[in-house]
């Protein structure tokens, strides 16, 4: 299939065998979350085993869309396997980040990878084009190395005795060149000590980060993944795909001569830049010069990097992680020092606060019932939330000596009530809010009901804001008694795109009575289809799709429906035909196998 | 002396020194002193200029250009390349390379079979033939402005370099100094514009320019 460089990448950490996959067996699928439930499938036997059995393989699949220009398409990477941060029972569970990696990986040669077995001791692979070398980490000192410090030694090693302000030859069998640095994907210390809360880390914000992958990577002592790649993807229809990218950004996305509801964050519509929460407010924006910053092919990057060189690149809920700071600073420091100790943003959030809670209440703290060493006198200070984060890393105290509480919370906040014997009356109380699967709360299932039902029926959080912004972020600007449509044109563009479904006006009706009705089973179907398909499966980005409603489109019917197909058509020379008929059965197959 | 983007904004001026040195180029009667234009033989009729503080970092660019010229995409073939770090600090996180189309190009003088010729049909542009490369490298080695703006392309062992996108067989319509150029069309911040005003020939600094505007500060980011 066009798209795809034509291998997937098989290493076993336990015998170092490295074996190639043609993709061809597995195309079927369609790409990303299809290829990996697939391959998991056919490379785990026993499905219950824990996410640390060297036997768990995890997947880290690219999607035909990987590396084009087809907007907001291009960059994200699918992680899958047996996670460390579901609860009660570690399960097969995803995640993904964006960046460049998705890319240079196919640039590499390669569609994706899949980790099995254990390494006896650390080690990193090196994947330069089709030449794949697994390193033992001592070489560079790589292990006990952040998860920024580790990806800047490996840009130096492969450069060799080149720098990345020139050319650079990655291959030794052949003279191909890149100006590129290598697209890095690491763990950090939370990682190696196995920690819950550990994410993939890549560049400086970009994680995968529910699922608890770090620590099961810690677990097969794996530090790193680095990529540099050289080659070319071949697109089906060449000049259709540089038409459509330029149509479909002339059509629907911000216009700088024509600025439309440019604060607006995650549409298609967007202006660049907007994904990073804390420059609205006043006390914890930059004051110094910056530029937005894009993951590759996209049309308008949501998230900035910085003159003061903190918090570059970092987006949406991390950049509200720790808003009890005392300043700016301290705040985008905070946020650099949870990426490089390579730490869930979400859960530490979410862990953290239930710790205050328990300190307010008098219950966890220095010498208390449940005994803590911080002090949250000083709340506040990057002293403190180091200590907190160091404490998640190194399951100690956070200053270096041992410590019970540390060993206890980087099993995250779930499993650490569990511990403290308070699990079931947290919960119930609403001191804990982890409403499903130990995943902290991120919207509440009563209000953003398509939400609760997608994680009950899946295995996490689902992380997917398609319908949540009709509500969160569209009122605003669409039908809060202001401007362009109606409450009843908004429902009517919505549900006419949500095909086969799309005559049932009921599915966007929220109300308590609705909530159990054949209308809301409808709507929780097309959001399953959409997102594990397009979303997960071809990898298209959660801050630009799906494109609902466009304030540039005519009538402000957005490109969804239309657009995704085009685009896949046109990379693949597929014909996917129908929009949502064709994805039905797609998806159920992959839904089918991941529940399997 | 003026220059504008995709959008008609006024955006460029020639510097004194190079208006003095190369208005002997200048067609008399094409009304635009320092520009170059028909009948020039010696200068390409224009060039890219980049706004290095404005570049998102996205690299569509880079895809872009291969893929119109040889309908694959790769960041290694691209004539334009977008070099950043993720941990740098804004504006050094991020430069951008694009080919100067010098007037005196030093890619041009070293090649030893034609290959890299001026090309009379496309504006002067200084292209390679593939079927005359040879592959010595030698007008990748002579560009002294690193990264090299000659670019090798591994896979099909020639030389190749920025034709203003003159022979663009998947560009969809045309290309070079009087026709789109790719790399200027998908910049989704327009931080690249095209000029037929010749840039300072002294380093780099008369290719990077500002292009950021009242709107562009409303969205947070600076103006200067």
């Amino acid at each position: 299939m066009y798209g795809y460089a034509g291998k997937i990448l098989r290493v076993n950490l336990t015998t170092g065998d490295i074996i190639t996959i043609p993709t061809s067996d597995y195309e079927k699928w369609g790409g990303g979350h299809g290829i990996g439930s697939a391959l998991f499938f056919d490379l785990v036997k026993d499905k219950t085993i824990s996410a640390f059995d060297p036997a768990n393989v995890v997947t880290i699949m690219t999607s035909p869309l990987s590396g084009t220009i087809a907007p907001g398409c291009s960059s994200r990477t699918e992680v899958q396997g047996i996670g460390a941060q579901p609860y009660p029972v570690e399960w097969f569970t995803r995640s993904g980040f964006g960046g460049r990696f998705s890319s240079m990986l196919k640039f590499a040669g390669w569609d994706g990878i899949a980790l099995e077995g254990a390494a006896d001791s650390p080690v990193w692979i090196d994947i330069r084009n089709g030449e794949v070398t697994i390193r033992d980490c001592s070489d560079l000192s790589l292990w006990g190395k952040d998860a920024w410090e580790s990806q800047e030694i490996i840009f130096d090693f492969i450069a060799g005795s080149g720098s990345y302000d020139t050319w650079v030859s990655p291959d030794s069998a052949s003279d191909a060149r890149s100006t590129q640095r290598p697209a890095v994907l690491t763990i950090g210390p939370a990682g190696e000590n196995l920690s819950r809360m550990a994410v993939l880390q890549h560049g400086a914000s970009n994680t995968s980060g529910q699922g608890g992958f770090g620590a099961v990577w810690g677990s097969k002592k794996l530090k790193a993944i680095s990529v540099m790649g050289t080659g070319s993807i071949t697109i089906s229809d060449p000049e259709a795909l540089f038409k459509a990218r330029l149509e479909q950004v002339a059509q629907y996305a911000y216009d700088f001569d024509n600025p439309k509801d440019a604060g607006t964050p995650n549409l298609f519509q967007s202006p660049p830049g907007q994904g990073t929460t804390w420059e609205s407010f006043p006390n914890f924006k930059h004051s110094s010069g910056q530029r937005p910053q894009a993951c590759i092919g996209c049309h308008s990057g949501c998230r900035r990097r910085y003159e003061s060189g903190l918090g570059n690149e970092a987006t949406c809920s991390e950049t509200t992680f720790y808003l009890s700071a005392k300043s700016a600073e301290i705040l985008h420091q905070a946020v650099d020092l949870l990426n490089k100790y390579g730490i869930n943003c979400l859960e530490a959030y979410g862990c953290y606060t239930y710790m205050r809670q328990l300190n307010k209440e008098g219950i966890l703290g220095p010498g208390k019932e449940i005994d803590c060493p911080l002090n949250f006198a000083d709340i506040g200070s990057l002293e403190f939330i180091d200590q907190f984060l160091k404490m998640v890393a190194y399951r100690n105290d956070g200053l270096g000596s041992e410590h019970e509480c540390g060993n206890i919370i980087a099993e995250g906040a779930v499993r650490a009530a569990e511990k403290w014997g308070r699990l079931e009356e947290d919960l119930k109380t609403g001191k804990l809010e982890y409403p499903y699967w130990g995943f902290p709360f991120h919207f509440d299932p009563r209000i953003q009901v398509e939400w609760g039902y997608g994680t009950i029926l899946g295995d996490r959080d689902i992380n997917e804001h398609d319908i949540m912004r009709l509500y969160v972020f569209l009122k605003e600007i669409f039908y809060n008694g202001a401007k362009q449509l109606s409450p009843e044109e908004v429902i009517n563009i919505v549900t006419d795109k949500m095909v086969p479904f799309q005559d049932d006006r009921l599915m966007l009706d929220f109300s308590t009575d609705n909530m159990y009705s054949e209308h809301m089973a409808k709507l929780v179907s097309w959001h399953r289809y959409y997102t594990r398909f397009w979303k997960q499966s071809m990898l298209l980005c959660d801050n630009r799709w799906p494109d609902f409603i466009n304030s540039y489109a005519p009538d402000m019917i957005g490109s969804t429906g239309e657009a995704e197909p085009l685009f896949f058509n046109i990379v693949t020379g597929k014909n996917f035909g129908s929009f949502v008929f064709k994805l039905k059965d797609v998806d159920s197959a992959v839904h089918n196998a991941d529940e399997f | 002396m003026s220059s504008k983007n995709k959008k008609g904004n006024t955006l460029v001026t020639v510097s004194r020194r190079d208006f003095l040195k190369y208005s002997g180029m200048v067609i008399i009667g094409s009304g635009m002193l320092g520009c170059i234009g028909p009948g020039d033989n010696k200068a390409t009729w224009g060039f890219l200029l980049v706004d290095m503080k404005k570049c998102q970092g996205c690299a569509s660019c880079m895809l872009a250009c291969s893929l119109v010229h040889e309908g694959v995409i790769s960041m290694s073939r691209s004539r334009i390349q977008v070099l950043q770090n993720s941990f740098g600090k804004w504006p050094d996180d991020l430069t951008i390379s694009q080919c100067r189309q010098c007037v005196e190009p030093a890619c041009l003088k070293v090649c030893p079979t034609g290959a890299l010729h001026r090309d009379l049909f496309a504006g002067n542009v200084a292209t390679v033939d593939a079927k005359k490369c040879i592959g010595c490298k030698q007008c990748i080695n002579a560009c002294p402005y690193p990264p090299g703006r000659a670019i090798w392309n591994a896979e099909e062992k020639h030389s190749q370099k920025c034709d203003l996108c003159a022979n663009t067989p998947y560009l969809g319509e045309k290309g070079g100094p009087n026709g789109k150029k790719a790399c200027l069309e998908i910049c989704p911040v327009n931080a690249i514009i095209f000029t037929k005003v010749i840039p300072d020939q002294q380093g780099d600094e008369g290719y990077n320019v500002n292009l950021r505007d009242e709107e562009w500060e409303k969205l947070g980011f600076p103006r200067s």
